[in-house]
């Protein structure tokens, strides 16, 4: 009885949620939309450059309704978005569609994302854990510290510091960058991608950390930890069932609210390191003023972001302690 | 249970018991001093902002002026190096023969300048959205304003800053007869970017402090609504916005800085320590590890100064919630 009452309220939640995501997507879409239209001038010419010809030009207008009155152009571009087409890239293998060289560079900026969140979790668990549970000792104030210049140090120095060390020093050849793809080689692939998930991962390590820390201290000051403790449960499963399992669930939370910062990160990432990614098709996109390019990156960063956000909340009301514990005193 | 909930705002000074002004500043100076890293943090940052505003005097050589290397070496020359000319580059020179610790103590100031100037106009933006929103709560006002704000938020800063400048595109910017800088344009879109944050925290504060009896009282004695929200209400909301304010600094710097790096930003060759961190990348294999090194320990020590002093005010305004969370 209670799971199933339980499971209508998550559905109503999430039902809730899913209208609450609605309208933050449309109206970042109209912002999206609108960036052709901010700066001043025309935008085609903007666009085109020192190309313009006749023939593109027209084929530009066609294709973003730009003779239209603005709402119809924005109901227009919306409605092809909804359909996946994101319109042509102007300047990037001139005229192919945006969402083909968005699947192109996608697969190489979510395994960056993927291995930095990776490499994260492998620095924060320990580092936050064992900080947390020897709180105000040596190791803690060492750990805290190192986590706050973790957080202040910008990927783009650590990137090249790692470079100049590994790569230049140590002459490495694997540790100065480029690409290669994992259809070619898994090893040279994921050798190539560890520095790079390195310098995007350290932040994010920290973020994590910290948060890990202060959710077990958290958790370790609750009444319940104080009773299992009182009935003689020994310390070590303590830590493993029930703090480190319910601290984990807000550090859930941040990492998933900040895989903005992964995806706004990986820009920064890719330029060093030379890789392919989105991120180094946004930075081109706005170098030559190719708006449906930037327009195509920026919707899907947001997209993937208000997506994540909505899983986690999911992930979140399923894992809640709260019904864990529930059942747990039937 | 919502994610706000889980997610502590980092900002709690509405704690009851804690309202008289001179009792609030007291306790934080009391609490702040007690921490030693803050106490760092705010030594770091006090000496970045010596560093910015005396850096004519204190830059070794003009910033822009290039110097030969002597016969047979080339720029970039290592640190403690003296060029053609005998000028002694005391953290090296860069490519063209500017000595990198005049450049760097300058972008130092222009670092400082723009994200100074980026959190003011974001603080101002806030402030009005916030303020009004929370002044007129329930309203379709406040409810516009908010879901705007929602949806800001949505986008990740960088993300944003990047497609603003994409929008308006890299260096001066015309809007009919009015020309905009390349600083100043970039200190907006970083500002617009980091304007909900403070929107956010003022429309709370504003919501908390309309609940003081003090503003039934001005309200019964018939000040109009414009009155009160900037006569009464306004001074209560300023301590916790700077805190918000010196926590958003050390992001803020990050972005104006990686905005640089990626050539979107303040452009050459005005010094600035993004770019000179991207004009390093094409000599680091020539092993010029100074070139990169000095600019992003600079960045680095200014960004680790406000994170330290943002996370001490924040603790020094809400102990109790400190000493659980503290780092």
């Amino acid at each position: 009885m209670y799971l199933v009452h339980k499971g209508s309220e998550m559905g109503v939640y999430l039902f809730k949620r899913l209208l609450l995501a609605l309208p933050t997507l449309l109206g970042a879409s109209i912002i999206i939309f609108l960036l052709i239209h901010i700066a001043p001038g025309d935008p085609v010419r903007v666009m085109l450059g020192p190309m313009d010809d006749p023939a593109l030009r027209a084929r530009l207008i066609r294709q973003l309704g730009l003779d239209l009155p603005l709402h119809e152009q924005y109901l227009r571009w919306l409605g092809k978005v909804l359909q996946g087409d994101l319109s042509i890239s102007v300047t990037i293998q001139r005229g192919s569609p945006v969402v083909e060289l968005l699947a192109q560079r996608y697969a190489v900026t979510l395994e960056l994302a993927f291995l930095s969140a990776i490499v994260a979790l492998l620095i924060a668990v320990p580092a936050g854990i064992t900080s947390a549970l020897r709180q105000n000792r040596l190791s803690d104030h060492i750990a805290r510290i190192v986590a706050m210049v973790g957080v202040s140090v910008p990927n783009f120095f650590l990137g090249i510091m790692l470079i100049l060390i590994i790569g230049v020093s140590l002459h490495q050849p694997w540790a100065t960058g480029g690409f290669v793809p994992l259809s070619e080689s898994l090893s040279e692939n994921l050798i190539r991608m560890f520095l790079p998930a390195i310098a995007l991962g350290t932040a994010y390590s920290a973020l994590v950390m910290r948060m890990l820390r202060s959710s077990m201290l958290d958790v370790m000051s609750q009444d319940y930890v104080r009773t299992a403790r009182a009935m003689g449960i020994g310390w070590a499963s303590i830590v493993r069932q029930d703090i480190v399992k319910n601290a984990l669930i807000p550090v859930i939370t941040v990492m998933g609210n900040s895989i903005g910062y992964l995806l706004g990160g990986s820009i920064v990432t890719e330029t060093i390191f030379r890789l392919p990614g989105i991120g180094r098709l946004i930075i081109i996109g706005v170098d030559r003023r190719d708006y449906p390019v930037i327009q195509g990156v920026v919707l899907s960063i947001v997209l993937i972001r208000i997506v994540i956000n909505l899983s986690v909340d999911v992930l979140y009301s399923v894992i809640d302690p709260r019904i864990r514990y529930g059942e747990g005193g039937e | 249970m919502s994610t706000s909930d889980v997610v502590t705002p980092p900002i709690d000074v509405m704690t009851p018991g804690r309202k008289k002004h001179r009792g609030l500043l007291e306790e934080v100076w009391h609490n702040f001093k007690k921490n030693r890293l803050s106490l760092t943090g705010g030594v770091i940052v006090m000496l970045s902002i010596v560093v910015a505003v005396f850096a004519p005097i204190l830059a070794p050589y003009n910033p822009v002026e290039q110097f030969n290397a002597p016969p047979g070496q080339h720029n970039p020359l290592p640190p403690l190096s003296r060029s053609e000319e005998g000028t002694l580059f005391l953290l090296g020179s860069d490519k063209v023969g500017r000595d990198i610790l005049s450049r760097a103590i300058y972008g130092c100031r222009t670092l400082l300048q723009l994200a100074a100037s980026s959190i003011t106009i974001a603080f101002v933006l806030g402030i009005l959205m916030g303020g009004v929103a929370g002044y007129r709560k329930g309203s379709w006002v406040d409810e516009t304003i908010m879901r705007v704000v929602d949806i800001m938020l949505s986008f990740p800063t960088l993300v944003l800053a990047i497609a603003l400048v994409g929008a308006f595109g890299v260096g001066k910017t015309h809007i009919g007869p009015i020309t905009l800088s390349n600083m100043f344009k970039i200190a907006i879109v970083i500002a617009i970017t980091y304007s909900p944050a403070f929107a956010r925290v003022m429309r709370g504060v504003v919501l908390q402090e309309m609940a003081e009896d003090y503003v039934d009282a001005a309200k019964m004695s018939g000040g109009s609504g414009w009155q009160i929200l900037t006569g009464e209400i306004f001074v209560n909301t300023i301590p916790p916005l700077i805190v918000q304010g010196s926590l958003n600094m050390a992001t803020t710097v990050l972005t104006s800085a990686s905005l640089s790096f990626l050539g979107l930003g303040l452009q050459p060759p005005r010094p600035s320590l993004g770019i000179m961190l991207n004009e390093a990348r094409d000599y680091m294999f020539g092993g010029a590890w100074w070139y990169a090194l000095v600019p992003g320990v600079f960045i680095l020590l200014i960004i680790l100064g406000f994170n330290l002093l943002g996370d001490g005010l924040r603790d020094s305004l809400d102990p109790r919630q400190a000493r659980r969370t503290r780092l």
